[in-house]
């Protein structure tokens, strides 16, 4: 019993230190549209990102933050994210796949709602 | 519009492009218009088309690469291997020539090792500086990680490129220790102790039996890197961080030569950040909120601007590491220096010690600060650095800088100079050109700066620490003595390890002799 446990602590370390920094490219089509918001566009476009604070300088009031828009089409977003955008830099298919974008641009439009 | 690699017909390019495909999976062959897109230049001096790729390549591990090359090698595909491909002002993931298919590695993205006692780990391309941070964390590790102005990059993607970070630990490419790399006929090497069978040394010594060969794989294209050693700082007991402002424009010699001891007797123990006037007033504005006028920003509104901030003509930054009382005796000679050297300048400092929570001026904490400069000069911005590599000796600095202010201002440009003290013995000057760029006119301009200043600095024998791929041919053919021998020797060494030319043509202008008929340089 004893051994079997030790054999699970060491095949625990080996995972661990066999596991990737990042979610292995092929496994990401798992992620949630809010799982890669997380990931991939949250340090620069939430409160206080320099993405929002670029677009402060250019948006109407409240809506730099792009979860605060009251609009934002898929079809924008995608293309932003594979052309890039003023100072921000294109995002290449080997950080989201086409499927992970079409679903990202979709929860954003879907998060974005006109104020009343 | 479809982009060819030099010298390939559309039709033995397609037969490539499916083996490409049969050999690593269709899915990690990207050649759709959008796909190639997003590995073009966003911040290129000029029309980032001369720089397109003709495909990407995405392989999974060393074996996947190995095929690539083989492929590659038989119908003389050029492959410019990117890591995380955010090489931002040197040119990002694009390739030096047109044409090229990038090689991808950003799925090879394991910590392989991070070793708590020995301080060193073991890193695959695609392993970003956000991902080797989250690691530390997620671990408890009390190994600090020096990271780069911004955290996006690839750890060994910098460390190749000599990037810098901000401790003791800054100048990257002394801290690679070991390395496995793939040549371009598939042969797979691990240099320095890596080539003993079972060793435990590999990350621990860098100077083997034979040749040290690590260096001559940075800021090259004789191999792919596919795993690097590096080592670690542990945590330290202390920090200061220590922020000093010189009043005066022609303290710059004394500042140099106060600074160059502290330096070189390990006093300061990281590199230090001296900025100039127009580097410190950018604080997150844009230029038109300051200045609307043509040319630079004139000297009397610079100066009207650092006094609103209570600054200096100059500023100086850097943190130093320590116990407590270790620090003392440091910043205790740093003031008896300064006061003997520069008793005009005012000197601040900051203080933490271990258990206590970090706060940002220690710079331990992921950053993507630079990209809210770009749109400095207006919108869609962009920025190219030229990067002399200078002796802290007052003089040369001062003649080096007055070279650049000067040539700036003549080409209408403000002289936004940081100046980093990277090691005991050298400067390197980073001279940001801002550029707003959809302006065709703007940008030619600063390329035409680009290249006089490269005529300038050859002149007195100062070279560069990395350029653009715009510059990569300018810079290296300013390393003229005996006839060119090193670059040629260079192309000597490329041509005995990769005959085809199929590594990264063109890079740091290696291989420049690969077919360059229908490229733009």
């Amino acid at each position: 019993m004893r051994r079997s446990v030790l054999g699970l602590m060491g095949l625990a370390v080996i995972l661990a230190i066999a596991m990737p920094a990042a979610v292995r490219s092929s496994e990401r089509a798992e992620r949630s549209p809010q799982e890669l918001f997380a990931a991939r566009c949250a340090y620069c476009h939430e409160a206080g990102g320099w993405g929002t604070r670029v677009l402060a300088r250019r948006m109407p009031e409240g809506e730099a933050q792009l979860r605060q828009r009251t609009s934002l089409p898929p079809a924008l977003t995608t293309l932003v994210v594979r052309r890039g955008i003023g100072a921000m830099p294109p995002f290449t298919p080997t950080e989201l796949s086409d499927e992970e974008l079409q679903a990202l641009a979709q929860w954003l439009a879907e998060e974005a709602r006109p104020r009343r | 519009m479809p982009v060819l690699p030099p010298g390939l017909t559309q039709e033995s390019f397609d037969k490539a492009l499916d083996e490409f495909r049969a050999a690593i999976g269709a899915q990690w062959v990207f050649t759709s218009e959008a796909d190639r897109a997003s590995y073009l230049d966003p911040f290129d001096i000029g029309d980032q088309h001369d720089h397109a790729s003709a495909a990407a390549l995405a392989p999974a591990d060393v074996e996947d690469c190995r095929k690539i090359l083989a492929i590659a090698n038989r119908y003389k595909v050029p492959l410019w291997p990117v890591s995380m491909g955010k090489n931002f002002a040197y040119g990002t993931a694009a390739p030096e020539m047109r044409g090229s298919v990038i090689l991808d590695l950003k799925r090879m993205n394991r910590i392989l090792e991070i070793d708590e006692q020995m301080g060193t780990a073991i890193v695959e391309p695609g392993v970003s500086f956000f991902d080797f941070k989250a690691e530390l964390d997620r671990r408890g590790s009390r190994l600090w990680m020096s990271g780069p102005a911004h955290s996006w990059g690839s750890v060994i993607g910098n460390a190749l490129e000599h990037g810098v970070g901000y401790t003791p630990y800054g100048q990257h490419a002394e801290q690679i220790c070991g390395m496995e790399v793939l040549l371009a006929d598939g042969t797979l090497v691990r240099t320095g102790l890596g080539a003993l069978e079972g060793t435990r040394e590999w990350q621990a010594y860098r100077w083997p039996f034979g040749p040290a060969l690590d260096g001559m794989f940075t800021q090259s294209n004789f191999a792919i890197v596919t795993k690097m050693g590096l080592w670690l700082m542990p945590e330290p007991e202390g920090m200061a961080g220590v922020s000093i402002r010189v009043p005066r424009k022609d303290d710059f010699r004394a500042l140099v030569d106060t600074l160059r001891p502290l330096r070189m007797t390990d006093t300061i123990n990281a590199p230090y950040t001296i900025a100039n006037g127009w580097r410190q007033i950018t604080g997150g504005r844009v230029r038109s909120q300051v200045w609307d006028g043509p040319g630079a920003i004139p000297q009397a509104r610079m100066e009207e601007l650092l006094a609103e901030r209570g600054d200096g003509w100059w500023s100086v930054i850097f943190n130093l590491f320590d116990s407590p009382a270790g620090l003392d005796l440091r910043l205790d000679k740093i003031r008896r220096a300064f006061d003997q050297g520069l008793p005009g300048a005012t000197i601040d400092v900051r203080r933490w010690q271990q258990g206590e929570p970090q706060e940002p001026w220690m710079r331990q904490e992921v950053s993507l600060a630079p990209l809210g400069a770009v749109d400095w000069g207006g919108s869609p911005g962009g920025h190219s650095d030229l990067g002399p590599i200078v002796a802290p000796l007052g003089g040369r600095a001062e003649q080096v800088y007055e070279i650049i202010e000067r040539r700036f201002l003549e080409y209408g440009k403000d002289p936004w100079v940081g100046i980093f003290g990277i090691s005991s013995r050298a400067l390197v000057f980073v001279a940001d050109m801002y550029f707003t760029r959809t302006d065709a006119e703007e940008t030619a301009r600063c390329r035409a700066l680009f290249r006089q200043l490269c005529a300038d600095m050859q002149a007195i024998g100062v070279g560069l620490y990395r350029t653009h791929l715009r510059f990569m041919d300018d810079a290296a053919a300013m390393h003229a003595w005996g006839d060119h021998a090193l670059p040629r020797l260079n192309d000597r060494i490329k041509a005995a390890l990769d005959p085809n030319g199929i590594l990264a043509p063109g890079k740091q202008g290696i291989g420049s002799w690969n077919s360059r008929e229908g490229t733009d340089r």
